[in-house]
């Protein structure tokens, strides 16, 4: 029994200068920025006054309405993510296209979740009246700051293998949880209507 | 630089962004200056059916724009001719959502499209019905059917912040559903169903919406189709 009791410790919280660890700098900037861009939605939405009424597109009774079918969309390709990213780490047989499925599928949600969140913070604001307002209201400036995050650690490499799975996991739950508490309510409470 | 697909998509999303929220405040002046500005139409409507209304129309309030919305975008909110209940609309884009509330138990919210001649009939859910005309441009008279009952109604447009509110929300394991009509002057009236059991509502301020329920502060929002 040579160990020292504190060596574990320290070798643990100091490794060797190995040639491979990526500068810190490759998570705090997207970790950074993340937080920027969550904290900025969330203070605009707080600050600004809501508008109470926005934009409608046609064929639709209300912006409620457009905003959950394009929520709806989102989610939809946000499953073909989770797929596709399975396809990726070999976990399911996919198709050789299927990183730029994974590419395009992940465009299409975050473009069409746009308008919704402009929608929301625009009309709406930040609100914490109630669990399920809190929640979406959080979690929706959670999710564009953990998707800022995600986009940035991309352009990384040498990163570790269960980073990208773990944020990406949080993007889509996030994405989840927000549709859970918005457009799943606005169905239920109002009719699936258009 | 390598990868610049992820910053790309970043970008496309600001751009999205700013261009949706400048269509907002643009649209937002827009709609306060002139409710009839309103360029979606996509109802196809006949030279005939135009035509009728048309002359009634240039003599009551002269457009601004030039195209035809046959029914302007408004809040008209009355009571029952026995002064029993109340009763709100909102029109928006050739629909209607009504609210119909007595401010003790009787309530339903009611929707449904209005044609081109300003005649809308709309349901709720609990099977009432509401029929009702738009006179002048300015009031809709109409009937609502609802339990049993049978009241006939005059609604004037109103200015905010009169109209039909709505709160839902989840109090102390209680699902809660108000409706409120706020009247001209500063009359209004409310049911509040607490897990399907209707009472009065409390006062909301008109101003901002906000209403105390069992000691939870709640938002109500102006209701729209």
């Amino acid at each position: 029994m040579t160990v020292d009791p504190n060596a574990a410790t320290q070798g643990f919280a100091s490794p060797p200068p190995g040639h491979r660890r990526p500068h810190p700098a490759r998570y705090l900037v997207p970790a950074l920025v993340a937080g920027a861009v969550a904290v900025a939605l969330g203070v605009y939405g707080k600050v600004h006054d809501p508008a109470g009424t926005a934009f409608n597109l046609a064929g639709f009774s209300s912006s409620g309405a457009v905003k959950s079918w394009l929520a709806t969309v989102a989610v939809f390709f946000a499953l073909v993510q989770l797929v596709s990213a399975l396809m990726l780490y070999g976990r399911l047989p996919g198709p050789a296209w299927s990183s730029v499925l994974h590419r395009w599928s992940g465009r299409a949600a975050f473009l069409v979740s746009v308008p919704v969140a402009v929608h929301c913070l625009y009309a709406l604001g930040y609100q914490t009246y109630e669990t399920r307002v809190f929640w979406h209201s959080l979690l929706g400036c959670f999710f564009f700051g953990a998707f800022s995050a995600k986009m940035l650690l991309l352009r990384s490499e040498r990163l570790p293998g269960w980073l990208l799975p773990i944020v990406g996991g949080l993007v889509l739950t996030a994405l989840t949880i927000i549709w859970l508490t918005s457009a799943l309510w606005f169905f239920r409470t109002f009719g699936v209507t258009t | 630089m390598k990868r610049p697909g992820p910053l790309l998509n970043l970008l496309a999303g600001l751009l999205v962004g700013a261009f949706m929220l400048s269509l907002n405040t643009t649209a937002g002046t827009r709609s306060t200056s002139s409710s009839a500005a309103q360029p979606a139409d996509t109802t196809r409507e006949s030279p005939a059916a135009t035509a009728a209304p048309a002359p009634t129309q240039a003599t009551s309030s002269p457009s601004p724009s030039p195209s035809k919305i046959p029914v302007p975008d408004a809040r008209y909110t009355g009571r029952t001719d026995d002064d029993t209940s109340a009763v709100a609309l909102t029109l928006r884009d050739g629909r209607a959502l009504a609210y119909f509330c007595d401010g003790r138990a009787k309530e339903s919210w009611l929707r449904g499209p209005v044609d081109d001649d300003g005649t809308m009939r709309l349901t709720g859910k609990d099977g009432s019905v509401l029929n009702g005309a738009l006179k002048d441009g300015r009031r809709i008279r109409g009937t609502v059917d609802i339990g049993g009952g049978h009241h006939a109604f005059t609604a004037d447009q109103a200015e905010k912040p009169a109209g039909p509110y709505r709160a839902t929300a989840t109090v102390r394991d209680a699902r809660v559903d108000g409706g409120w009509i706020v009247l001209p002057g500063g009359w209004q009236v409310g049911v509040l169903t607490r897990d399907g059991e209707p009472a009065p509502a409390p006062r909301i301020d008109p101003e901002t919406g906000a209403v105390t329920v069992d000691g939870q502060r709640l938002t109500a929002r102006p209701a729209a189709p």
